[in-house]
C-alpha cells in the first residue's frame, strides 16, 4: 500500500474541512432547486469539481461552491428536459398553479413559478440561500448593482404575481360559495 | 410578502444525510489528490475573478452579410416569441452591425446608416436612435462613454456621451480598424490593420501603441496575437506582456489559420478559429495546466460568449445557439428561427441578433428552446446538407405521419425552430431539411432529404410542409411516392417567379431570385401533381404586400399589380394540384415570413392533417 505524500495529506484535510463547513449548504441549495431525488448526487458533483479545483477556490469558499451548484443544477435542468421535455414544459407554465390552492407558502411558490428563471433564481439565493449581495454577485457573475437593480425587480414582479394568484384564488373560492 | 417567501422555503428544517454525501463525493474523486492540485502552475488569481461576461463582438462583419438581401417591407415577427424566446426587438432599419452593454442599456449600431440605438434591456424598448455623421464599425461601452470605431479618416475612434447624446471627441487611430474594442482597466484597446495595440484613455490620451492583434478578454487579461511569434499572450492591467502564452501555430486550430475570438467561460479561455466561415474549432485553455483541448462545432462558427457558467457559441449557416459545458465539453444545440449573429448578455440575460428576420431577440435556452438533440443527419457525401429531426417527449403519437419542413432556400432548416418545437409537443416527429453554406438546385435538396431518411431509419408515411422556394424541391420529393399523407404549402413561389419579378423590377431590387433556386420549365412542366392527397395552401393576400404603401411607391402602381397578378396566378396554380385542396389567407403576412408571424397558423393546417 502507498503512502500519501504530505502534499496529499495537506490537500486531504483542506478538502475535508470545506465539505464540513459547506456540505449543509450545499446540499440545501440543491434541494430547493431539484427536489430530494436527485440533490444529494448534484451535491456531490459540486463536491468533485471542488476536488478538482480546490487550489483555484478563492477565499469566499461558499460563493464558490453555490456557483459551481448553479452551473451543476443548470445540467440536471437540461438533463431532465430532454428526458421530459413535454412535461417540464407543463409543469413551467403559469397555468399550473391551481386556482384553488389558497394556503399562502403555496401561492407564493406559485408566484414565484410566473417569474422568469433569472428572477427566480435571484430570489433564491437571496432569500432561501441567504447569500449576501456580494456573494450573489459572484455566484451570477454580475455586478453588486445589478444585483440590487434586479433584486428590487424581482421582488416587485413576485409581489404582483402573488397579488394576482391570491385574488384569482379569492374568485374562485366565492364561486364556488355560491355554487 | 417577503417572510411569506421565506417560509415557503422546502429546504429550510432539511438535515443532509452527511455519510451518505460524503460516500458519493469520494465515489466520485477517488483516493488520491488530482495531480493538477499541486501543480506549480496554478495561478488561483485567476479564478478569483467572477465571471465576467466578455462582450467581444464579432466586428467586422463580413461582406457576406452587408450583400445579403434587403427587406422592402416590414417584417412582422411576433410570432417567434415563445418558449425559450423571451422578447423580440423588431429592428426597423435594417440589421445590427454591432453591438454593446453598459448596465442594463444595449447599444445598437445599425448596419444600414450610421445611427445608434439605446435600448433598455429590461423592456426591449428603443428609447433613443442618436443619428451618427459618419459610419462607425464597432462600439464598445466604458468609463462614462460610448466608443465608436470609424474607418473615416484613416481610422478613428470617437467617444460619444449617452448624457448629452453627442459625440466629443475623436481620437486617431494611426491605421484602419483591426479588431473589436474591448474596455479593459480604464482604458479603450483595440488593435489597427497594421497589427499596432493601441490604448487610448477615457480622456482621450493615445497611451501606447505596440505590436499586437487584440484577440479578447479573460481570465484577468486581454490577449493578443504577437505577429512575430503567431502566438497568443497576455496582456496584464499594467499593460506587461507574455505572463502567460499560448502557442497557436498549427496546435491549437484545426483549420490552422489563427485565432479570431478569445473569451473566458467556465474558468477557461477559449479560443475560436479564424477564417469565417471555414473555422470549424473551439479550443478550450485550462490555466491551471495549460492544456488545450479543441473541440469541432462545425462551419460557420460566428462569435462565442461566457454566460451562465457555460460557453455559448453561434454557428450562422446552421442557425444554432450552441451551448457548451465548460467542464465535460457536452455540447447542446438549440436552432433558432434565423440566421443569427452578435450575442451579448444583459439584465442577466442572453442577446442575440438574427439577421433574418432583422431582430434581437432574449433567449432563456433553460426555458423550452427548441433542443437538436443528436439526431441531426448529415447526408455523407452531400457537403452541406442537414437534416434536422426531433421526436416528441412524453406524449409521442405512433401510426401517424412524420412532419418533412423544406425552407425558403436562403433562410434554411433553423428558422422552422418555433413550428418544430410547437409540432413536437403535439406528439409528432419532425424533421427540417436544408444546406448550410453551399448552394443546393431543388433537385440535390431533394435526393438528399430522401438519402438523409433512408441513412436515418425514418420512414413514411410524411406530411410535407415547405416555405417559398422550398416548394420545388417538396415537388420533386413527392414524385411517385404512395407514403404522403398531405402537403402544405407556405408562400409557395411560382415557377420562373425570380426571373420574372428581375425582369420586372431590374433596378430596384437586384438580380431577384437566383435561376438555380427555381424549377426548370420543362421539369415543372412534366411533375406530376398531388392526385388527391390533401393538399392546403397558405398564402399571403398579394395585395397585402405588393399593394402596401412601401412597395407601391417603390415601383409604382402597374409593377405592383403585375407582381401581385403573377404571385395570385402562382398561388392558384398550386392548389390545383391535388383535387382535394383548400387556400388559406395568412391575414398580415407577407412573402416569406408567415412563419415569423403566424407559425399557428401552419401548425394548426398541419395537426389538421394528421388528425
Amino acid at each position: 500500500m502507498s503512502k500519501a505524500s504530505p502534499d496529499q495529506d495537506k490537500f486531504r484535510r483542506r478538502f475535508d474541512a470545506l465539505f464540513s463547513s459547506h456540505h449543509q449548504d450545499v446540499y440545501r441549495y440543491c434541494l430547493r432547486r431539484l427536489g430530494s431525488s436527485e440533490a444529494e448526487d448534484a451535491a456531490a458533483e459540486v463536491f468533485a469539481v471542488a476536488w478538482r479545483r480546490l487550489n483555484q477556490i478563492p477565499p469566499e469558499e461558499r460563493a464558490w461552491l453555490l456557483g459551481v451548484a448553479y452551473r451543476v443544477v443548470g445540467n440536471y435542468y437540461r438533463s431532465r428536459r430532454r428526458r421530459i421535455r413535454l412535461s417540464t414544459r407543463l409543469q413551467s407554465a403559469p397555468a399550473q398553479v391551481p386556482a384553488q390552492v389558497t394556503d399562502e407558502p403555496r401561492l407564493v411558490l406559485g408566484a414565484l413559478a410566473t417569474l422568469r428563471a433569472s428572477d427566480q433564481e435571484l430570489l433564491r439565493l437571496s432569500l432561501w440561500d441567504d447569500l449576501t449581495r456580494s456573494e450573489i454577485a459572484q455566484v451570477l457573475g454580475i455586478n453588486e448593482n445589478a444585483v440590487d437593480q434586479r433584486l428590487h425587480r424581482a421582488r416587485s414582479r413576485l409581489k404582483a404575481s402573488f397579488e394576482a394568484l391570491t385574488e384569482e384564488s379569492v374568485q374562485v373560492q366565492t364561486k364556488g360559495a355560491s355554487a | 410578502m417577503i417572510e411569506l417567501f421565506e417560509r415557503a422555503d422546502p429546504a429550510s428544517h432539511v438535515e443532509v444525510d452527511r455519510s451518505s454525501l460524503r460516500a458519493k463525493v469520494d465515489d466520485k474523486v477517488g483516493v488520491a489528490a488530482p495531480l493538477i492540485a499541486g501543480s506549480s502552475r496554478r495561478r488561483p488569481l485567476w479564478l478569483i475573478v467572477a465571471v465576467s461576461f466578455v462582450l467581444v463582438t464579432a466586428l467586422f462583419v463580413p461582406v457576406y452579410f452587408r450583400q445579403e438581401r434587403q427587406n422592402f417591407f416590414q417584417q412582422p415577427i411576433g410570432g417567434i416569441r415563445g418558449p425559450g424566446i423571451e422578447q423580440v426587438v423588431e429592428l426597423t432599419i435594417g440589421g445590427v452591425k454591432s453591438m454593446a452593454v453598459d448596465g442594463d442599456t444595449i447599444w445598437v449600431l445599425e448596419s444600414l446608416g450610421p445611427t445608434l440605438n439605446r435600448i433598455d434591456a429590461g423592456t426591449g424598448v428603443n428609447l433613443r436612435s442618436y443619428q451618427l455623421d459618419r459610419y462607425v464599425e464597432g462600439v464598445v461601452a466604458g468609463g462614462g462613454y460610448v466608443w465608436l470605431v470609424s474607418y473615416d479618416n484613416g481610422g478613428e475612434v470617437l467617444r460619444f456621451d449617452p448624457d448629452r447624446g453627442a459625440v466629443d471627441l475623436v481620437v486617431g487611430l494611426d491605421g484602419l480598424p483591426g479588431s473589436a474594442p474591448i474596455w479593459f482597466a480604464g482604458s479603450l484597446w483595440m488593435s489597427n490593420d497594421q497589427s499596432q495595440l493601441v490604448r487610448i484613455r477615457s480622456d482621450g490620451e493615445l497611451v501606447s501603441t505596440e505590436p499586437g492583434s487584440l484577440k479578447g478578454e479573460g481570465l484577468g487579461y486581454l490577449w493578443v496575437n504577437d505577429p512575430a511569434t503567431d502566438r497568443i499572450e497576455s496582456v496584464a492591467e499594467d499593460g506587461s506582456r507574455g505572463e502567460i502564452v499560448i502557442q497557436t501555430d498549427g496546435t491549437v486550430t484545426p483549420v490552422g489559420s489563427g485565432i479570431r475570438q478569445v473569451i473566458e467561460a467556465g474558468g477557461y479561455l477559449w479560443l475560436m478559429d479564424d477564417d469565417f466561415p471555414n473555422g470549424t474549432a473551439v479550443t478550450r485553455f485550462d490555466p491551471a495546466t495549460g492544456e488545450l483541448e479543441p473541440l469541432t462545432l462545425g462551419p460557420g462558427l460566428h462569435g462565442m460568449i461566457g454566460f451562465n457558467g457555460a460557453l455559448w457559441v453561434i454557428l450562422h449557416y446552421d442557425h444554432m445557439l450552441v451551448r457548451v459545458d465548460p467542464e465535460s465539453g457536452e455540447v447542446t444545440r438549440y436552432p433558432l428561427p434565423g440566421k443569427p449573429g452578435q450575442m451579448v448578455v444583459a439584465d442577466s440575460s442572453l442577446w442575440d441578433v438574427l439577421f433574418h428576420p432583422q431582430a434581437l431577440i432574449r433567449l432563456d435556452p433553460d426555458d423550452g428552446l427548441l433542443e437538436a438533440g443528436e439526431v441531426v443527419v448529415e447526408t455523407g457525401a452531400d457537403s452541406g446538407h442537414r437534416l434536422l429531426c426531433t421526436a416528441p417527449g412524453a406524449g409521442r403519437l405512433s401510426d401517424i405521419p412524420t412532419i418533412l419542413l423544406e425552407p425558403f432556400d436562403w433562410i434554411d432548416y433553423g428558422s422552422w425552430s418555433v413550428i418544430q418545437a410547437q409540432l413536437n409537443d403535439q406528439g409528432l416527429t419532425v424533421c427540417a431539411n436544408g444546406f448550410v453554406g453551399v448552394d443546393a438546385t431543388p433537385a440535390e435538396r431533394a435526393s438528399s432529404l430522401q438519402r438523409a431518411l433512408v441513412n436515418s431509419g425514418i420512414r413514411g408515411p410524411f406530411v410535407l410542409v415547405s416555405n417559398g422556394d422550398g416548394v420545388h424541391a417538396t415537388r420533386l420529393f413527392a414524385q411517385n411516392r404512395d407514403d404522403i399523407e398531405g402537403v402544405v404549402l407556405v408562400d409557395p413561389m411560382p415557377v420562373g417567379f425570380g426571373s420574372a419579378f428581375a425582369d420586372l423590377l431590374p433596378d430596384e431590387f437586384g438580380s431577384g431570385h437566383p435561376p438555380w433556386l427555381d424549377l426548370p420549365q420543362d421539369i415543372a412542366d412534366a411533375l406530376q401533381g398531388f392526385y388527391d392527397v390533401p393538399l392546403v395552401v397558405i398564402g399571403q393576400t398579394p395585395e397585402a404586400v405588393f399593394f402596401s404603401p412601401m412597395f407601391r411607391e417603390s415601383v409604382g402602381d402597374d409593377k405592383a399589380k403585375k407582381v401581385s397578378d403573377l404571385w395570385q396566378d402562382g398561388l392558384d396554380f398550386y392548389a390545383r394540384l391535388s383535387t382535394n385542396s383548400r387556400t388559406v389567407s395568412a391575414e398580415g403576412g407577407g412573402m416569406e415570413v408567415i412563419y415569423w408571424e403566424h407559425p399557428e397558423i401552419i401548425v394548426e393546417q398541419v395537426l389538421e392533417l394528421v388528425r
